[in-house]
């Protein structure tokens, strides 16, 4: 795509956010809706500069990453080691199978006051309702990338000499390295939701926490804040894990 | 029918009840108060499908589940289309889609109930939002994907732009669109879920909540068992119709929320 | 008949002026500029002129990437020159339609449509009752050699089988030029003479004007009535060459024919004459 295609693309696309801010301004100023349910744009970007330097803030985003990441961190494990065994032994995939069938369909927030009962109020609670949520996309895309894997390139790999063992991290596990990072980008999305409604739900701190917070005093402009945060934390997340996947597959062709 | 059929046919049941026999395994052993056995939990169930105030509930939520899916799946088809074979629309909204993605749609809740109040329309109107993503996202890549020569061999036969996007792109397009709409479903389910439990104020995630707070500890179990058996059904329901549909098509993956 | 005609004999030549018929296609000085990834402009055919008459079966032979493709979608009305005007019996074209009908190479039949829907498509579009389209469907299925296939999905059915249906398609709704894009380059060799013998039977029927694009010498030679030959980088027409082979035309009798066998090495000749600089891409 050429330099000027891009350009038009970007410009193009910022119209809509700069129409929704455009709005946002202009049905306070005109009095369409009271401040006190819906706070000029202004104010609430001003307001989250402040919050960004407050200390208490920045707890709860330490907060909410924490169990984002650790959540993610168990849910890529694990999803990408049940994936490939699934997907290279028989005997486990039918295993595997059925079970992830049954869960994968649950709503898995259903299980969150149980997992608050067994686990109590704190960091546990949420992690591992967070790996739960998001293992299940990372499982199937990298069962899926290593079940089509194509042949041939694994028979190249054991004329060369490779031992069975070998191939699996050696051939299997590169070849469907494009899907599995796709899956984990859908992972790391369900992460960011998980984790801010958990909070949400039930929490002492972190981002959900916060807006719940300011619901309950009504703080409309308080309430936009972590919603605003959490916004720019998965863009940033996913640009992240965008470069991450750029370099990682560097030599493959356009996926 | 070959025992191995037989066995491959019932794998989810048995996966079922093997989930259950651990969970009342589990449950045992640890013996805590607050995990109830399989069992106890499976027997709560009745009592609460035929309490008639619960039972309302459980309803209500569905209704609302029903129209905030069918109204998203009715604006973001055709937006997705469009996106999907326009570039001009494609970049006016996908920076705008990428916005609203990692923002929980259930957490929109406290903000939507501050404005609309805190019945039916905030909780349905959440829900279309959570099911809109997935389906306009799925659309547009189906779109996208529509061979070229497929809509210029319609063109040549005299079919109009109009025509074209709805006669040959949507069709085509369909598998990959239903895929999207199954998505939807599960998110519709889980917004469902969550926007109640945050709102608290009818539906099954209330009811769910209400029995936390008040130490009904079989009941919490048991209405996980019913929601989770509620997903279990919609996905499969929803399997069934989308293979009907589409029984023309290659076999396709994408990244649902299960093995088809 | 002198069958080792110098290389002046085989120059452009156009209809004596006496047909006073308009051509069928009219190809007017057309260049086509594409924009690539790189910002660069490519220019992808140059400065071609061409006439093409009606009933005339007209190859266009070059290697990949010489533009013939690009031509062929012009003068379909999917592209639109950057110069130039391709004209259809004098009317100058600007978008697709059923006068002008395409095959591709890759089939393009609409996957949710049986066979029998397929090719009912374009008739259904023009207003065609039900009844007639699916009666003269089932005609043109039966015509190409698929009877009994009409309920079947394009999924189920191999790639020579695909691409009878595709012909069936555009034939059903009749029209005047036939525009085929690399048709039989999907498919394996046995298919693929197979459906050139099929083509040419059912193109006897009634003569349609065919504009057939190949990188295959000897299918150029087998199928067409002219060869235009095209140089790449950019697109140019180098030579336009009559075959005169009389018709019908059976292949095992033709490869034997020592007039087919000149008119491909003289062919293939010009085209290793052409030189290294052919091959760069």
């Amino acid at each position: 795509m050429n330099g000027r295609a891009i350009t038009t693309d970007v410009l193009l696309g910022l119209v809509p956010i700069a129409l929704l801010v455009a709005v946002w301004q202009g049905t306070v100023s005109f009095g369409l809706a009271p401040a006190t349910l819906l706070p000029p744009p202004g104010l609430v970007f001003m307001r989250m500069a402040q919050q960004l330097t407050s200390a208490s803030f920045n707890r709860d985003i330490l907060a909410t990453l924490l169990r984002l990441f650790a959540g993610f961190s168990i849910a890529v494990v694990l999803g990408i080691a049940i994936g490939l065994a699934a997907a290279v032994s028989p005997a486990i995939n039918a295993a595997v199978r059925p079970v992830v069938r049954v869960l994968a369909p649950l709503p898995k927030v259903a299980l969150y006051p149980a997992l608050l009962l067994l686990l109590g109020f704190g960091h546990e609670s949420k992690i591992t309702l967070v790996a739960a949520d998001a293992m299940f996309p990372i499982l199937l895309s990298t069962y899926y990338g290593a079940s089509i894997v194509e042949q041939k390139l694994i028979w190249s790999a054991m004329a060369a000499g490779t031992p069975p063992r070998a191939i699996l991290f050696k051939v299997i596990l590169p070849a469907a390295a494009p899907s599995i990072l796709t899956g984990c980008r859908i992972g790391l999305v369900i992460s960011c939701i998980v984790v801010f409604l958990a909070e949400m739900i039930t929490s002492t701190d972190g981002l959900g926490h916060a807006l719940i917070t300011a619901a309950r005093t009504f703080q409309a402009v308080d309430m936009f804040v972590p919603l605003i945060t959490i916004s720019l934390l998965g863009l940033i997340l996913n640009g992240l894990l965008q470069a991450a996947r750029s370099y990682l597959l560097r030599g493959f062709p356009e996926v | 029918m070959t025992l191995r059929t037989l066995i491959e046919r019932l794998a989810p049941l048995l996966a079922c009840v093997g989930l259950l026999t651990l969970w009342q395994v589990a449950a045992l052993g640890l013996n805590n108060d607050s995990f109830p056995t399989a069992l106890d939990s499976v027997r709560a169930v009745p009592a609460i499908l035929g309490d008639k105030e619960a039972l309302i509930n459980i309803l209500a939520s569905l209704r609302r589940m029903a129209i905030g899916f069918a109204a998203a799946v009715l604006v973001s088809i055709p937006l997705g289309l469009l996106m999907g074979r326009s570039r001009g629309v494609a970049s006016f909204f996908n920076p705008l889609l990428m916005v609203i993605y990692p923002v929980p749609k259930a957490a929109l809740m406290p903000i939507i109930m501050l404005w609309l109040g805190v019945g039916d329309l905030s909780k349905t109107l959440v829900i279309f939002l959570g099911v809109s993503l997935p389906v306009i996202y799925h659309s547009f890549e189906g779109a996208k994907a529509v061979e070229e020569k497929m809509l210029w061999s319609g063109a040549a036969m005299g079919l109009s732009a109009m025509q074209r996007l709805i006669r040959i792109v949507l069709p085509a397009a369909l598998p990959e669109i239903l895929t999207g709409c199954r998505t939807g479903l599960v998110l519709a389910l889980i917004t469902m879920v969550t926007s109640e439990m945050i709102a608290r104020q009818s539906g099954a995630g209330n009811i769910l909540f209400n029995a936390l707070d008040m130490g009904q500890y079989d009941t919490v179990y048991a209405m996980i068992i019913i929601i989770g058996a509620m997903g279990i059904c919609l996905d499969a329901a929803f399997e069934r119709m989308r293979e009907r549909l589409v029984r023309w098509s290659e076999p396709q993956f994408d990244i649902p929320l299960s093995f088809s | 008949m002198n069958l080792m005609p110098s290389r002046t004999d085989l120059k452009v030549e156009a209809e004596p002026a006496a047909k006073s018929a308009i051509p069928m296609i009219e190809i007017d000085h057309v260049s086509q500029v594409f924009q690539t990834s790189s910002r660069q402009d490519h220019l992808a055919l140059s400065d071609i002129s061409l006439t093409i008459d009606d009933g005339a079966f007209v190859s266009i032979l070059g290697p990949s990437g010489c533009g013939k493709s690009t031509l062929l979608y012009i003068v379909g009305g999917f592209l639109n020159p950057t110069q130039g005007v391709a004209r259809m019996k004098g009317n100058p074209i600007t978008g697709p339609g059923p006068d002008r009908g395409p095959v591709f190479q890759e089939f393009a039949l609409f996957p949710w449509k049986s066979v029998l829907g397929n090719v009912m498509y374009g008739p259904r579009q023009q207003g065609v009752k039900a009844a007639d389209a699916e009666a003269q469907g089932r005609a043109l299925i039966e015509m190409v050699g698929l009877k009994g296939f009409e309920d079947f999905y394009p999924k189920e059915l191999s790639g020579g089988m695909k691409q009878r249906v595709a012909l069936a398609r555009t034939l059903a709704y009749h029209p005047a030029v036939l525009l085929m894009d690399e048709p039989f380059g999907a498919l394996d060799a046995h298919t693929r003479t197979r459906l050139q013998n099929d083509l040419l039977n059912i193109w006897e029927r009634d003569r349609k004007t065919v504009l057939f694009v190949t990188h295959s010498v000897d299918e150029a030679v087998f199928l067409s009535d002219k060869v235009v030959m095209m140089s790449r980088s950019p697109g140019r027409i180098k030579q336009i060459i009559d075959i005169d082979l009389p018709r019908p035309r059976r292949r095992t009798e033709l490869l034997l024919d020592p007039r087919y066998q000149k008119y491909v090495v003289e062919i293939e000749r010009m085209f290793d004459d052409a030189g290294d600089d052919e091959l760069r891409p």
